[in-house]
């Protein structure tokens, strides 16, 4: 959980309603799937009941794995830096300066709006540095970017 | 016309010849393709009517384009003011562009081959910005691009403000003229060249050339054994294809010849100038500061004779970028070490020498380098021992590449973001991979595979090294802390 976590740094997890988002996008997916092998399967006989059953125990997998991942995407505010944390089996820190942010977009789709979160992505010069927040409740998402904003002027240094 | 000695800051046109050489350029290569076709399609003669049908059709055609060129060079203004450059255009479509001075990132004078035929050139200024945010002017003649090169540098080093102060107040006429004098003398100190028979030589010992010269024997030599087993079967099918082949990697080498042959790089008090080109010559400015990261690499084959390749990212470059993004296209070790003292004339190590050195060819831990440890064998089972990371007080290197040995170096103030990741095989053996971010570009640094503890070290003091860069980097105008 904690595999880096520098003195004085507390990380902010994202809201659990991103999971519920993701969650109900898969779902969907699967549901989309699974609806025409029930019907195969109700029609065809027990022989044909594997697929659905192996569309569900995926679909249970996968929300397993969602559930983690959003479980370990957290960020971290410092005094020079935000850093940004994701992933589980592929994990992943990124450390953006204030100063070095160009511009700060906060973004939601009409679920997401629904769930009241939003995803905040935040560019560098590089197109490297892909610093994204997703899920964070959207007040939180406004005051996050006033935040990052007012710090990237004030710390704003050249390329 | 005499030679300018200022560049306007009334709006203006680029030369009146601009449509011509606008519409020349893409019309030769349509004009040779038509008549070439023509010819082999009618190999039987006595068709002048169709020819001379052909040859009115590509008339009229081409005074269609140069019309259009010309309504567009027309509507085609720029102007410099003490801030930025402006430029307005386009017929249907208008566009207003203004590059500020103090996010310039550098100023190149291009000369594509029609325009260097009659003496003209493009000037293309560059700043930092997103998609396609160069100022392209086009064309005006040597002199004239030369001009306004010199004087966005000046205006946007900060010099004017010293000639200024300098000059009487009330005599503000004459100090615009200083400023300007100041700016067209700025002078070129040659650091290193590259010699064209070294360039050539290069070329030739690369792995594209060796691929060829293997492709060509194995279809020669298959052609002969075919031609052996079956007298009749067609080879012009296969010898065809081969051709086409060869012709296009020919290309390709071609390409890198005429790009850097020529090369010649120096040092003035507006940044480092760099010149190549061999019919498509451009001459580029980059000012100090303005060079994003370093990648010197030495591909196996050079190795028995040291020499060297240095490539760069400019965050102003974007489309374009392997013309624009060499320092050096191949030079002998001493060469190398000229190339990175002319973009970091200091390296912030007592012994810039013996690090670089190690940078090049070291491995494990020699000279204060951070190694890889001997279990990320599994990832890299040959380069893992050259792998390494050290931090001078300026710049991060990061070693890599047993075969082909390669490092890059990053000033510290040049850092955009740092990340670290790891996989789960990477975190079974504590190891995890450095990203260092830098702008848009070729050099892409990533330190792999550390030690997870050294790595972690490494991110939180290089956030600290690059907040510390930062604070002492080269102020936006490069000269005003030199003339104040």
């Amino acid at each position: 959980m904690t595999w880096f976590s520098p003195p004085g740094v507390t990380w902010i997890s994202v809201s659990s309603r991103l999971a519920t988002a993701r969650l109900v996008l898969w779902w969907i997916f699967v549901a989309c799937l699974a609806a025409p092998a029930l019907v195969v399967a109700s029609s065809e006989g027990s022989a044909w009941w594997v697929l659905p059953i192996t569309l569900l125990l995926l679909g249970v997998w996968v929300s397993w794995i969602i559930v983690r991942q959003v479980s370990a995407h957290a960020w971290a505010e410092r005094d020079d830096d935000l850093m940004v944390r994701r992933g589980r089996l592929f994990r992943r820190v990124t450390v953006v300066p204030y100063g070095r942010m160009q511009f700060v977009d906060v973004e939601a789709g009409p679920l997401s709006r629904g769930l009241g979160i939003a995803r905040v992505q935040l560019h560098t010069a590089s197109p490297g540095s892909d610093a994204h927040i997703s899920g964070v409740p959207t007040e939180e998402a406004a005051r996050l970017r006033d935040r990052l904003t007012t710090r990237g002027e004030a710390k704003l240094a050249g390329l | 016309m005499s030679v300018p000695t200022a560049a306007p800051r009334e709006w203006t046109r680029a030369h009146v010849v601009t449509p011509f050489i606008n519409a020349l350029q893409g019309m030769v290569a349509v004009v040779i393709a038509m008549y070439a076709g023509f010819m082999q399609d009618s190999e039987r003669s006595g068709e002048a009517p169709l020819l001379l049908i052909l040859t009115l059709g590509i008339l009229v055609g081409g005074l269609i384009v140069v019309g259009i060129a010309f309504l567009a060079w027309r509507v085609n203004e720029y102007r410099i003011g003490d801030d930025a450059v402006y430029q307005r255009k386009g017929i249907l479509f208008k566009q207003q562009r203004q590059a500020r001075l103090d996010r310039l990132q550098a100023v190149d004078v291009v000369q594509p081959l029609f325009a260097r035929v009659f003496g003209f050139a493009e000037a293309r200024i560059e700043v930092a910005g997103g998609r396609a945010s160069t100022v392209s002017i086009k064309f005006l003649k040597v002199e004239e691009a030369e001009v306004l090169r010199n004087e966005v540098l000046a205006l946007a080093s900060g010099y004017r403000g010293a000639a200024e102060e300098r000059a009487e107040p009330e005599d503000g006429v004459a100090s615009r003229s200083e400023t300007r004098a100041a700016a067209v003398a700025a002078p070129d100190r040659p650091v290193y060249d590259v010699p064209l028979g070294r360039l050539i030589g290069s070329i030739f010992v690369s792995w594209t050339f060796v691929a060829v010269v293997f492709f060509v024997l194995l279809v020669g030599s298959s052609m002969t054994w075919l031609a052996e087993v079956d007298s009749t079967a067609s080879n012009a099918g296969t010898g065809g294809s081969a051709l086409v082949a060869v012709l296009s990697v020919a290309a390709i080498l071609w390409a890198q010849l005429n790009a850097n042959a020529g090369f010649r790089a120096g040092i003035a008090a507006d940044g480092i100038r760099l010149s190549h080109g061999l019919l498509d010559t451009r001459r580029q400015t980059v000012p100090p500061g303005r060079v994003q990261a370093l990648n010197i690499k030495q591909s196996l084959l050079w190795r028995k004779l040291d020499w060297w390749k240095i490539t760069l990212n400019v965050a102003g470059y974007q489309d374009q970028r392997e013309a624009v993004s060499t320092l050096l296209p191949v030079g002998p070790k001493q060469q190398a070490l000229d190339a990175l003292w002319l973009v970091l004339p200091d390296l912030g190590d007592p012994d810039p020498t013996g690090t670089i050195s190690t940078a090049m060819v070291g491995v494990g831990t020699d000279n204060g380098f951070t190694a890889s440890p001997s279990r990320s064998w599994i990832f890299d089972p040959f380069q893992w021992r050259r792998r390494g990371v050290r931090a001078t007080e300026r710049a991060l290197l990061i070693r890599r590449g047993l075969f082909v040995h390669e490092f890059f170096v990053i000033p510290h103030e040049r850092t955009q973001s740092l990340a670290i990741r790891q996989g789960p095989l990477q975190r079974w053996l504590r190891l995890a991979t450095i990203e260092v971010h830098s702008t848009r570009g070729v050099v892409r640094p990533v330190a792999g595979h550390l030690d997870l503890d050294d790595a972690i070290a490494l991110v939180e003091d290089q956030a600290r090294r690059a907040r510390e860069g930062r604070k002492r980097q080269t102020p936006e105008q490069w000269m005003e802390a030199v003339s104040r």
